[in-house]
C-alpha cells in the first residue's frame, strides 16, 4: 500500500500547492536564489507559520547582517510578530562558531540546540557561506548530511538558504529531500519572479516555473493554472436547460439563450456593443444567480455610468449583491494571479453569470504566450466544472476588415460559443450587427441579426436586411 | 575593568570589544552562554556584557545561573537585546542594565564607566 508522509503547511498562499501539500516533515529542503529574490524573506514567514502552529523553530544565520537589522527590515511584513522573538522562535548566529572552530562544531552546536529548544524547524540562513569555509566539497556535503540526519532523528525539518547556484550535481543537491528555486529577472522591461521546486522526494510537486511577488504580507506564489488545475477541482455536471440572456431578442434567436456552464466568446471591434452585451448579460443576475463583472477596461464608476445611460439599474444589482464588479487594471499582472483572483471571487458567491472583459487582459499579462491555451484551457473548465455561464470579449483589430484575427484556433475552440458582433456600411449607414456562429447543443439562427442600442439597453429586433459582405464590414445590399 | 562579553553575531561582538579595548578595558568575548560561563568561572570578571538569544545558553539563563552562585551572584550583568527587552526588565534581580539593539555605544560605554566608578575601579 503506498503511504503518503506526514506534511506541515508552509503559511506561504499557493507553495504548499507546489509542493504537493506543504512540506514534509522531518525532511530537508535547499531554498536558492540570487540576493533578493527573497530567501530571508521566504525561510522567515515559513519559521512564523511554524511557530503561529504553535512549534517551535531554530533561526541559525552564518550572514554578515546582524539579527537586528534582519527584524528591522522584517518588521514591516504582516507576519513579523516581535513577541514570538526569543520564545517560540531563536535567533542564532553560528557565525564565530564555524570561524573558531570549524564546521564540526556548528554541526554539534545545531544538535544540542535543536534538542534544548524541541525544534521543529530549523532554517539556516547562508549555506554559501559554509561552502566558503569547507576545505573541499566533501566537508559541505558531510555537514548537510549530519545537519539533516540529526534534525530527521527528532523529526525536525530543516530548511537551507543558500545565494549560490547549487547545481544538479552538487553534492549537497544529492543529499536533501527537496530543492526550492528562486528566479527574479527582466522580461523586457518588467521584472518577473518565478519559482520552481527543482527536486521533491516523497510528493509529486507541480513542476515547472510559478510566478510569486513579495508584498506587505510576504510571498505569495500563484501556481500555474494550467498545472495546479490540470483536471478540474469538481464533476462537470452540465445542465441542458439555457440561461436566459438578459437581451431582448438574443433567446428567441439561439434556443433559449446560452447553455447553462458554458463559455461564450463574443469577438468584435471597439465600439460594436460588446460590453453593452455583456452588462445586459449582468442585469439578468438575482441573489440566486449572482453575477460578476471581471473588467480591464472600465472602472466599476464609469461602467455604473454606462449601464445607467443604457437605462439598466446595476447600481441596485450591485447594491443588492446580485453583481460584484472587480476591475483589473491594464497594468502590469501577473496571469495567475488573476486567474486565481477570478475563480476565488466566482467561488466566494457562487456566481452563476460572468463577464469577462477581455480575455485579451490575461493575454497581455503573459510572460509566455505559447502557454495562453492551456492556460484558458485550465480556466474554463475549472469554470464550466463550478457551473458557470461565462461571457469573454475579444477585440479584433479593425474596426472594417475582410479578415477577422480572433485568438488562434487553439483557444477558439475551447470555447463553446462564438458570437461576432460588427459595425457594418450599408446604404451610407452604420449598422451594428450580431451574428452567432457557433451555440454548444443548440439550434441558433446563423443569419446575421440588428443590433440597437439605446436607453432601453442592447436589443435584437430581427434579422438584418438581405445584404452580402456583412462580415466584411462593407454590406452591399441584395439585388431584387 | 575586566569585562566578559558574551554575543553570537561577530559584527556586534567585534565592535563591543573594540570600542571596549578602546576604553582601556580588557575584554573577553565568548560566541554563546556556554562559553562565557567558562570565561566567567575562571576570570571572575568585573562587568558581564551579555545578548539575550544565543545558541546553547541564552542571556538570561547566563544571569539566572550566575546569580544562584555564590562566587558570580555579585558580577553586575548588562544585558543588550534586540527584542527581549522587555523581558529582562520585569528581572531587575538579574539585570543591573538593559539596553534595546540598535543603541549608541557612547551611552553603553558610558555605563561601563559609571559602573566602574561605583565599584571603585578605572
Amino acid at each position: 500500500m503506498t503511504q503518503t508522509l506526514p506534511r506541515f503547511s508552509t503559511g506561504i498562499p499557493g507553495l504548499d500547492t507546489v509542493f504537493g501539500g506543504g512540506f514534509v516533515e522531518g525532511a530537508s529542503y535547499i531554498v536558492q536564489g540570487q540576493p533578493g529574490a527573497g530567501k530571508t524573506i521566504l525561510g522567515n514567514q515559513i519559521a512564523f507559520a511554524t511557530a503561529a502552529a504553535g512549534k517551535k523553530v531554530l533561526y541559525v544565520t552564518l550572514l554578515a547582517e546582524t539579527h537586528d537589522r534582519l527584524f528591522q527590515s522584517l518588521s514591516t511584513l504582516s507576519f513579523f510578530e516581535k513577541g514570538r522573538l526569543g520564545s517560540n522562535i531563536v535567533y542564532v548566529s553560528v557565525f564565530q562558531t564555524l570561524a573558531k572552530e570549524g564546521l564540526g562544531a556548528v554541526v554539534d552546536l545545531l544538535r544540542k540546540e535543536t534538542k534544548r529548544q524541541g525544534a521543529s524547524l530549523i532554517v539556516f540562513d547562508g549555506l554559501l557561506n559554509a561552502r566558503d569555509r569547507a576545505e573541499t566539497d566533501l566537508d559541505v556535503k558531510t555537514f548537510v548530511a549530519e545537519v539533516q540526519s540529526q534534525a530527521a532523528f527528532v523529526g525536525c525539518t530543516v530548511l537551507f538558504l543558500t545565494s549560490a547556484g547549487v547545481h544538479d550535481d552538487s553534492p549537497e543537491h544529492t543529499m536533501v529531500d527537496g530543492v526550492l528555486e528562486l528566479h527574479d529577472e527582466l522580461v523586457g522591461v518588467r521584472t518577473v519572479r518565478r519559482l520552481r521546486a527543482r527536486k521533491s522526494r516523497g510528493s509529486a510537486a507541480l513542476g515547472g516555473y510559478h510566478q510569486y511577488e513579495i508584498g506587505d504580507d510576504g510571498i505569495s506564489v500563484f501556481p500555474r493554472i494550467e498545472a495546479a488545475f490540470h483536471t478540474p477541482s469538481a464533476t462537470d455536471n452540465p445542465d441542458p436547460k439555457p440561461l436566459r440572456s438578459g437581451i431582448q431578442g438574443f433567446d428567441e434567436i439561439t434556443g433559449g439563450g446560452l447553455p447553462q456552464g458554458s463559455i461564450t466568446l463574443l469577438i468584435g471591434p471597439s465600439g460594436c456593443g460588446k460590453t453593452s452585451f455583456g452588462l445586459n448579460f449582468l442585469s439578468a443576475s438575482s441573489v440566486a444567480e449572482p453575477g460578476l463583472h471581471f473588467g480591464f477596461y472600465e472602472s466599476p464608476e464609469r461602467l455604473l455610468l454606462k449601464a445607467n445611460a443604457l437605462g439598466l439599474d446595476l447600481k441596485g444589482n450591485v447594491e443588492r449583491e446580485e453583481v460584484e464588479i472587480l476591475w483589473q487594471p491594464l497594468t502590469e499582472n501577473l496571469i495567475d494571479k488573476m486567474a486565481y483572483r477570478l475563480l476565488d471571487a466566482v467561488s466566494a458567491r457562487g456566481v452563476k453569470r460572468l463577464f469577462i472583459d477581455s480575455l485579451g487582459g490575461f493575454e497581455r499579462a503573459a510572460v509566455h504566450p505559447p502557454r495562453l491555451v492551456e492556460f484558458f484551457a485550465a480556466l474554463t473548465n475549472e469554470l464550466r466544472a463550478m457551473g458557470v455561464t461565462a461571457v469573454g470579449t475579444w477585440e479584433l483589430r479593425d474596426l472594417f476588415a475582410s479578415g477577422v484575427a480572433a485568438p488562434g484556433p487553439e483557444i477558439s475552440s475551447l470555447l463553446d460559443n462564438l458570437i461576432m458582433m460588427r459595425q457594418v456600411e450599408i446604404r451610407s449607414e452604420y449598422k451594428r450587427v450580431l451574428s452567432v456562429l457557433k451555440i454548444r447543443d443548440q439550434s441558433f439562427q446563423a443569419a446575421p441579426q440588428e443590433v440597437y442600442i439605446d436607453g432601453h439597453g442592447l436589443a435584437i429586433r430581427g434579422q438584418f436586411e438581405q445584404a452580402t459582405g456583412i462580415s466584411t464590414g462593407l454590406a452591399k445590399p441584395l439585388e431584387a | 575593568m575586566k569585562i566578559v562579553v558574551a554575543e553570537d553575531e561577530f559584527l556586534i561582538a567585534d565592535l563591543l570589544v573594540v570600542s571596549l579595548e578602546d576604553a582601556g578595558h580588557e575584554v573577553h568575548d565568548a560566541a554563546h552562554g556556554m562559553d562565557a560561563l567558562k570565561l566567567i568561572r575562571s576570570l571572575e570578571p568585573d562587568l558581564v556584557i551579555t545578548d539575550f538569544m544565543m545558541p546553547l545558553m541564552t542571556g538570561l539563563e547566563l544571569a539566572e545561573t550566575m546569580k544562584a552562585d555564590s562566587v558570580l551572584q555579585g558580577i553586575p550583568i548588562i544585558l543588550v537585546s534586540g527584542a527581549q527587552g522587555a523581558i529582562a526588565r520585569s528581572r531587575t534581580d538579574l539585570f543591573d542594565l538593559v539596553f534595546d539593539k540598535p543603541y549608541a555605544m557612547d551611552r553603553l560605554l558610558t555605563a561601563v564607566a559609571d559602573l566602574g566608578g561605583e565599584r571603585g575601579q578605572p
